[in-house]
């Protein structure tokens, strides 16, 4: 046997130099995930929901703990390859301030929306989900699945996958390293929006629609990373930063449009406008604790991951492409803004709201500055808060009859006098939302704009006049919501708030404690957003 | 020397040239007589069934194997390059290659307990 | 070889490294590519032409019966005389059918088939019209992935027919074949990685060229296996030809064709079976190399030029007899349990398999991942780290033997029906068939019984069968037995 090959010794081929204990936390996630996979498979029916939420509970405290304590002091670049002259590394992932800072804060809304979106009702399983996803909606085998009391228990490790995806997109050092990363957290977000309980032939066309949108926007990030390819000759953000400042005559042309289309990509995952038409389909369609996981996790991992790909990428050139995402972040303020103004349905209400979020955090990119990094940061932590409180209320108040929610604004009409502690929170959510002082929205748009004033020039300061301007109509949204709550008769059909699990009381009354908190003193989190601002490279 | 990838191209003109000669040849000296009862389905002779356009429905279970096998497809595909390279890739590819095979092995064992490579569920 | 880093990318395609094909074809011109590539086509409608007629006398020796012997020597032109028949059929094209995608799917199956023996090494260097060439038509890095590309393709010709027919019966053949075929692949490619792992190449010609010492066959003996068994679902053979049951559904994906167009499946089928059977010779077989003891003649005189021509063929056909003998002797399988067999067997065993190849391969002397340490058993050095591997894939495939054997014993005792207490067959006075898990007893004395329990007891029926709610397992109440009633 040892004569029927020659060896041919190691020519090409160099083993990429991995540090563990900085990729610790991202393994804990999938390990996890995969562990969670298996228990879908071959646990009891009974005891999968517990066994499922335990185990997604005790991985992303586990992951945060590594992170925090292991990943922490290992920052670097890693999986890297010395680069063509040997002089640095080329890391497919990057470990540095913002990484950590983005990976606890994913963490820490991930283990927020994991205690809602576990929340049963009494049920076997978590009450979100369908009992069979494959079912024909109002199919004799949905009602079969429902007797036999099956559960979608796999909406769990969908979940950490995702989770494990959006720590990988905000550490990439690389645009392919982007492109998995993206991928391994849009695919089962595209599953797990189409799993909703109710209103199920929504939630599919949404499934539907998010998929063929966001398969649409995986190609363009993907042209546009082949067109940077083409100019850099490296996919590295380093290298493609350096290709930029050596000038690169004969092949100008690939890199202002490859720079457009990768931000296409990312811009599509915040919903910016014109990317932003899936937004309310899919809030509206999606699971709403799916909903508050995406609207706040999504958001913030994309928002990093635009963060490195301009900071360490692409900034050298910003004067070319720059005043594109400038209209952009303009459109998206003022959309988002005047269409929330038309809502009836509380999750597409929140969904613009959430585009015209997405805009605010646009202008603070912008600025071009690590005070416009940290704002961002600060920015995304305290509107996935925000987020993910207000859609776990909103998945809360149910129609009496149906039991289904009472998403349509009408039905919350009075809500204030028969529930007043939902409201109450609700209502202070939303002037977070607004930006109203003592709240953490406050604190973060006036870091935004802030950072745009202060270094993103002309067009910085016309973005931060609009988004004034917007933060103000949608403050008469918000309004509207709570005057409709506490200043309105209730309607004729009954709404009531159903009382959660404990787990997700804590939740929602964390993440509305924090929204207080970091309203009155933010210093905590704005030193450690500003410690953590310097990207690697 | 051509490229390696022509004579491949000579292949295939002469297959397709073979076959269209053999085709063209046979519509040409075979004989045609009409009947409207050759022109319809054949099933052992009774009344066809009618056919949806585009054929219509089919069992969801052929899907299902069409989408595990791109996944093990992609697997085996993957294991080329590393076998090729095996001798000069070192333990650490041996090690990556045992892992992945791990990852999607849980995806199976998954689709196996839930029934998705039983094929009369 | 160092030279030959110095400019790794300058030749795209080209790769430096044993990857590479061996076969040199710097001496080929352009023009006898052609002249190659028309001899290999030869060759191939020949083999087929062949191969129907010996599959024909040999199924019928298997049956006691002479088989074609008509026409030609031995019936040898027999094939000949069908498909010229065929030619002169009409060409009957239903008018369900999708006009194009019909026409075009018998040519896409036609065309493909032949592809793959571009790659296949028929035999070492020889001279041609003057030019030292290999017996191949060409070599690439990426040869044996061709294959399998190639037969993806062909798989296309046999769905598009089934779903362009218009027609129920090939619609199900075309799905069935297709779900076959790509069932099938996934264990067919993984068997091959074994082979990969101990020639560091996909070249057909490096792959044959570094079996000179020994076959594939003997270290890859379970992929050998494995392959044996997706080839013959890979071409939709008896015991596998699922898709073409006659029994169920007519003739499958080609029911509605006639004619030329169905002859063009027919020979696709035959090829593609050359195909795979060349695969395998080339993979494991050795290929064009002449068989152990012979070429030990006279320092391997046989080994060479033409000759290898002749190995090649020989091994070839061993594998065509192998197709018709199981023919011969195998019933068609149920449709669920090929599926089975593929996916819940064939697929996690070899790779199982090529894992422990790997690690094999890992723990031998000039890799040596897992230490270096020998033992000097007689005047041979064994690695230890080999030898702990062994034994522990070997202790596994035990256990895991063990395991699946106590299992199916469990279930089969499990799936046995419980004796349930004897019945008497005559106990209502008339004989009665017992139901499925009863048990006869042996009526020690069928004597007459008196006329009055045959009338009570067809009252007794009668109630049971008539009111359905009285008793609630009907069953029961037909087998009351006359030792618990005594009878009037």
């Amino acid at each position: 046997m040892t004569t029927v090959s020659t060896v041919v010794m190691a020519d090409t081929f160099t083993s990429a130099s991995i540090s563990y204990s900085a990729l610790m936390p991202m393994l804990i996630v999938f390990v996890v995930a995969l562990a969670e996979v298996l228990v879908a498979g071959f646990a009891t029916r009974e005891s999968r929901h517990a066994l499922q939420v335990g185990l997604s509970l005790i991985g992303l405290l586990g992951a945060l703990a590594a992170l925090l304590l292991g990943a922490r002091f290992h920052q670097g670049v890693t999986a890297s390859v010395a680069d063509a002259a040997g002089s640095r590394q080329l890391g497919a992932v990057v470990v540095d301030g913002p990484t950590i800072f983005l990976q606890a804060g994913v963490l820490v809304l991930a283990l927020l929306a994991v205690l809602i979106m576990s929340e049963r009702l009494g049920g076997i399983g978590a009450d979100a989900f369908t009992p069979m996803g494959a079912a024909n909606p109002g199919s004799v085998q949905e009602r079969a699945a429902q007797r036999a009391g099956l559960t979608t228990s796999e909406a769990f490790p969908l979940m950490m996958l995702a989770v494990g995806g959006m720590m990988l997109f905000v550490a990439a050092g690389d645009l392919l390293t982007l492109f998995v990363g993206l991928e391994v957290l849009s695919l089962p977000l595209y599953i797990l929006t189409g799993l909703a309980r109710r209103r199920r032939l929504l939630s599919q066309e949404a499934a539907l629609k998010y998929f063929l949108l966001g398969a649409f926007s995986s190609a363009f990030l993907l042209f546009g990373a082949a067109l940077l390819y083409g100019y850099a000759g490296s996919v590295y953000l380093s290298e493609i930063a350096s290709a930029i400042s050596a000038g690169q005559p004969d092949r100008e042309v690939l890199l202002v449009p490859g720079v457009l289309l990768v931000l296409v990509g990312l811009l599509f995952k915040v919903g910016a406008v014109p990317f932003h038409s899936w937004t309310p389909d899919v809030y509206q369609g999606a699971p709403t604790p799916v909903t508050g996981f995406m609207a706040a996790c999504t958001k913030l991992a994309a928002f990093g991951a635009m963060l490195r790909v301009v900071y360490v990428g692409a900034a050298g050139d910003r004067w070319n492409w720059s005043v594109v995402v400038v209209v952009i972040a303009a459109l998206t303020m003022i959309v988002g803004a005047v269409m929330s103004v038309t809502q009836t349905d509380v999750k597409r209400l929140l969904a613009y709201s959430s585009i015209a979020h997405a805009g605010f955090i646009l202008t603070g990119v912008l600025a071009f500055d690590v005070t416009g990094v940290s704002a961002v940061m600060f920015y995304l932590v305290t509107y996935g808060l925000t987020t993910i409180a207000a859609f776990g209320i909103v998945y809360l108040v149910r129609d009496v009859q149906s039991g289904s929610e009472a998403t349509h604004l009408s039905q919350w009409a009075g809500l204030g006098r028969k529930h007043p502690v939902a409201a109450a929170t609700f209502a202070f959510l939303m002037l977070a939302f607004a930006g109203i002082p003592l709240t953490s929205g406050f604190v973060a748009k006036l870091g935004a704009f802030g950072a745009a004033v202060g270094h993103g020039g002309a067009s910085g300061a016309v973005l931060a006049v609009i988004g004034v301007l917007s933060s103000a109509i949608t403050v008469f949204v918000y309004v509207r919501i709570i005057v409709m709550m506490y200043f309105t008769e209730p309607a004729e059909n009954a709404v009531e708030v159903v009382s959660p699990s404990i787990l997700a009381k804590v939740a929602i009354g964390f993440c509305a404690v924090l929204t207080l908190a970091l309203g009155i003193a933010p210093k905590l989190l704005l030193d450690w957003a500003a410690n953590a601002s310097l990207f690697l490279s | 020397m051509t490229n390696p990838y022509v004579p491949i191209i000579i292949m295939v003109a002469l297959g397709a040239a073979f076959a269209l000669i053999s085709v063209g040849t046979s519509l040409i000296v075979g004989p045609k007589r009409y009947n409207r009862a050759k022109m319809e389905a054949y099933e052992c002779g009774i009344q066809p069934t009618p056919h949806a356009s585009g054929g219509g429905k089919v069992p969801i279970k052929y899907y299902l194997t069409a989408m595990l096998f791109i996944i093990f497809d992609i697997e085996s595909v993957f294991l080329y390059p590393f076998a090729v390279a095996f001798d000069r890739l070192g333990l650490f590819a041996l090690v990556e290659m045992v892992l992945f095979i791990v990852t999607v092995f849980v995806a199976y064992a998954y689709v196996w307990r839930r029934g998705g490579l039983d094929w009369d569920y | 070889m160092s030279a030959f880093l110095a400019v790794p990318a300058l030749l795209p395609g080209v790769l430096p490294g044993a990857e590479n094909p061996v076969a040199d074809f710097s001496d080929t011109p352009f023009w006898l590519s052609i002249v190659k590539g028309v001899l290999i086509f030869v060759y191939l409608l020949l083999s087929t032409l062949l191969v129907i007629w010996f599959e024909r006398r040999v199924i019928g020796r298997m049956q006691q019966r002479p088989g074609p012997n008509r026409n030609g020597p031995f019936g040898l032109l027999q094939t000949l005389a069908d498909g010229m028949k065929s030619m002169f059929k009409e060409d009957v094209r239903p008018a369900n059918a999708d006009k194009w995608v019909f026409t075009i799917a018998p040519l896409i199956a036609a065309t493909m088939c032949v592809v793959s023996f571009s790659i296949i090494p028929l035999g070492p260097d020889v001279y041609l019209f003057g030019h030292r060439t290999p017996l191949q038509l060409t070599d690439v890095p990426v040869a044996v992935l061709l294959v399998l590309a190639v037969a993806s393709v062909g798989a296309y010709g046999i769905i598009l027919a089934g779903w362009s027919s218009g027609s129920t019966y090939p619609l199900m053949g075309g799905l069935r074949s297709t779900a076959q075929v790509i069932s099938y692949e996934i264990a067919m490619g993984l068997s091959l990685v074994a082979v990969f792992l101990f020639s560091g190449s996909m070249s057909t010609s490096s792959i044959v060229g570094s079996q000179a010492s020994m076959w594939y066959v003997v270290p890859a003996f379970f992929s050998f296996a494995v392959y044996l068994v997706t080839m013959v679902g890979e071409t939709n053979r008896l015991p596998f030809d699922l898709a073409e049951g006659e029994g169920e559904i007519v003739g499958g994906f080609h029911t509605e064709y006639g004619s030329m167009r169905f002859a063009m499946f027919f020979l696709a089928e035959y090829i593609n079976m050359f195909t795979v059977s060349a695969l395998a010779t080339t993979m494991f077989l050795g290929g064009w190399q002449a068989p152990p003891i012979i070429s030990l003649i006279n320092d391997n005189v046989v080994g060479g030029g033409w000759w290898g021509l002749l190995w090649f063929t020989t091994k070839l056909w061993l594998f065509m007899f192998f197709f018709v003998w199981l023919r011969g002797t195998l019933p068609r399988v149920r449709y669920d349990q090929f599926m089975h067999f593929g996916w819940k067997f064939l697929i996690p065993v070899t790779v199982t398999w090529v894992v422990a190849v790997a690690f094999i391969r890992g723990a031998q002397p000039p890799l040596n991942y897992f230490g270096k340490g020998a033992l000097t058993i007689g005047n041979k050095a064994v690695s230890i780290p080999l030898l702990v591997i062994i034994s522990v894939i070997a202790v596994i495939a035990l256990a895991a033997t063990w395991v699946w054997d106590e299992r199916a014993n469990a279930a089969a005792m499990a799936a046995a029906p419980e004796a349930e207490e004897e019945i008497d067959p005559f106990a209502g006075g008339f004989p009665v068939p017992p139901m499925p898990g009863q048990r006869l007893k042996e009526p020690a004395y069928a004597g007459p019984r008196s006329t009055a329990a045959v009338v009570t007891d067809g009252d007794a029926v009668s109630e049971a069968t008539d009111g359905d709610s009285g008793t609630p397992d009907p069953g029961a109440a037909w087998f009351t037995t006359s030792e618990e009633e005594p009878r009037g």
